[in-house]
């Protein structure tokens, strides 16, 4: 296990999460897409710290915190759209267009 | 008091009002416009203040600088909340007379976070920052969940869902360029970054996409037309302006304040094909609108664009142009769409052919209008003239002819979507004649837009000084 090893994981978790992101049409799929990129961007961090001695480990207590926030805030629109059209998919609110 | 706590007086003047807006709604709740009017008050008071006190210094290590720099992003941060919040006093007490604590608390924190951006020098504190500025904007862009006509709350919904996507998913991206950078550099100080090997490219790469989602330059631009659609206009006044200002704070603080202004030649050309494909995008897309939202939002890709190519030269002349720029598309993009809103309160929806005959039930708004759409489209004798003509002169003298050429260009097609909707309001004669009401707030929020485009448009001079003074204290301090 190296900083290579740790560094390609990253880029895969990282590439998933986007692909994610671009196909599915689930509201929550895509919070959880975007997990997924944000915990690579932890694991990238975690294993700078670890295998070269950078001083990054603190930084991923502020990339969660902020996270969590964001998540806070998605989870409630999600409930909000939820109610609007009673479905999460994205496809059902799609009223504008162009 | 500790020696440097001085260089966030006004962060926290904006901390303490939010704070209190939150504490009078719990304890003695204000009814009415009076919430609205004290906030537009207390930010007076902040921008006022900003004259008078001194908030030059650096915090401990070098992770926040304030300088002349800092104090003009602060001033223009300060002007769009204060016209924002200005313009949302009636709109909020019509639709949501018993929430109203919330969206003043809630632009209040996101204006804490643009405040802070512009001096910051430190990954982190910049990447919280930016942070602090996004999230408050997601639940303002789904505020009219309740009220107002039948399909508002549905598209509220919806936009600040997808403004949520795209923010959080810009955020992932800009930790990980961020894990990158900070990981082979070893500091968290971004004048530390080293060389631009392949890996930080990537890294940079990565953080300039994250924060052109906010900007809403192309390819990352695909939130806005829905956005500013669905969400509600007053805000979408002040988001199409202040988070944008935000975002070119933060680029240019990632490429001019490190190791990576002598890599001009390696970053510059993505800034010029981004600041391109925006322009291009931007004109071309807003021709087929009838929405006026949806139009000025594809003309908001186009005027980013603009900013791009003076911030792409990387001289003290494009940075302070950039600066000229943001602060005169403040003005006149908070104008353009104030009026808009306004005129769509009386006349029924926002789109183009409605706003026909604006001009004769209120020739007041319909002149007004006028003047913000000549300042986009940059004629001569308005404040937008001066911004486009020295952006492209800035980025000529650096040596950039082609996204030149491609601005004057599409300026040109830029002039005709703008005058399109002049057309509407004062040739095309409406079905109503009773005249159009606005608001208080909503008329003086206008009114202050009217005579900023008009008097910098006559006397651009001092703007021009104070950018410049605060570009050349940016770069000297870096």
């Amino acid at each position: 296990m190296t900083l290579v090893h740790c560094l390609l994981l990253a880029a895969a978790l990282f590439s998933l999460g986007v692909y994610g992101l671009l196909t599915r049409k689930q509201a929550v799929a895509l919070l959880l897409s975007i997990e997924l990129m944000v915990n690579a961007a932890n694991l990238v961090l975690v294993a700078f710290a670890k295998f070269a001695g950078a001083p990054t480990q603190p930084i991923v207590l502020f990339t969660l915190a902020i996270t969590v926030a964001e998540v806070a805030v998605g989870l409630a629109l999600v409930m909000l759209l939820y109610r609007r059209y009673d479905d999460t998919l994205l496809d059902a609110a799609s009223e504008m267009k162009g | 008091m500790t020696p440097w706590l001085h260089v966030l007086t006004l962060d926290l003047a904006v901390v303490g009002a939010a704070a209190a807006v939150m504490l009078v709604d719990a304890l003695v709740p204000l009814r009415g416009r009076t919430l609205g009017w004290l906030v537009a008050a207390c930010l007076t008071g902040v921008f006022a203040a900003s004259f008078f006190v001194d908030v030059a210094g650096v915090t401990p290590h070098g992770a926040y600088v304030s300088d002349a720099w800092v104090l003009f992003f602060k001033r223009v941060f300060l002007a769009a909340a204060i016209l924002g919040v200005l313009g949302s006093i009636d709109w909020l007490e019509a639709r949501t007379p018993r929430r109203q604590a919330e969206y003043y608390a809630l632009v209040l924190f996101s204006l804490v976070g643009m405040m802070l951006l512009p001096g910051a020098r430190d990954w982190v504190l910049l990447v919280v920052a930016f942070e602090l500025m996004g999230v408050p904007l997601y639940v303002l862009a789904a505020y009219a969940k309740q009220d107002g006509p039948p399909d508002e709350p549905k598209l509220a919904a919806e936009a600040g869902l997808k403004l949520f996507v795209t923010g959080a998913a810009s955020s992932a991206f800009t930790f990980f360029g961020l894990a990158l950078l900070v990981g082979l550099s070893g500091s968290t100080r971004i004048a530390d970054v080293g060389a631009l090997s392949p890996l930080a490219a990537v890294g940079l790469l990565f953080v300039i996409a994250g924060f052109g989602f906010k900007l809403g330059a192309v390819p990352f631009h695909m939130w806005i037309p829905d956005t500013y659609q669905g969400a509600p206009t007053p805000f979408v006044a002040f988001l199409s302006v202040a988070p944008k200002a935000g975002g070119l704070a933060a680029l240019a603080v990632i490429l001019m304040s490190s190791g990576w202004i002598g890599e001009q030649r390696l970053w510059a050309p993505a800034i010029v094909l981004i600041s391109i494909a925006s322009m291009a995008v931007g004109n071309l897309f807003a021709l087929p609108q009838t929405d006026a939202r949806r139009l000025l939002g594809f003309s908001g890709i186009a005027q980013i664009g603009y900013a791009l190519i003076a911030l792409a030269s990387a001289t003290e002349q494009g940075l302070s142009m950039t600066l000229f720029f943001i602060a005169s598309y403040v003005f006149t993009n908070l104008g353009v769409f104030l009026v808009v809103h306004a005129a769509a309160e009386n006349m029924g929806g926002h789109s183009i052919a409605r706003m026909s005959g604006l001009s004769r039930r209120s020739p007041w708004l319909g002149g007004a209008l006028l003047v913000f759409l000549l300042s986009l489209a940059g004629v001569p004798f308005v404040i937008g003239f001066w911004a486009k003509l020295f952006v492209f002169l800035a980025a000529y003298r650096a040596g950039l002819y082609a996204p030149v050429i491609v601005g004057v260009v599409l300026a040109v097609v830029g002039l005709f979507y703008y005058l399109s909707i002049a057309r509407s309001t004062f040739m095309a004669d409406g079905t109503s004649d009773t005249k159009i009401q606005a608001g208080l707030g909503l008329r003086t929020a206008i009114g202050i837009c009217l005579v900023a485009v008009i008097a910098l448009g006559l006397w651009p001079g001092p703007l021009v000084e104070s950018a410049t003074a605060a570009a050349r204290a940016f770069l000297a301090a870096r």
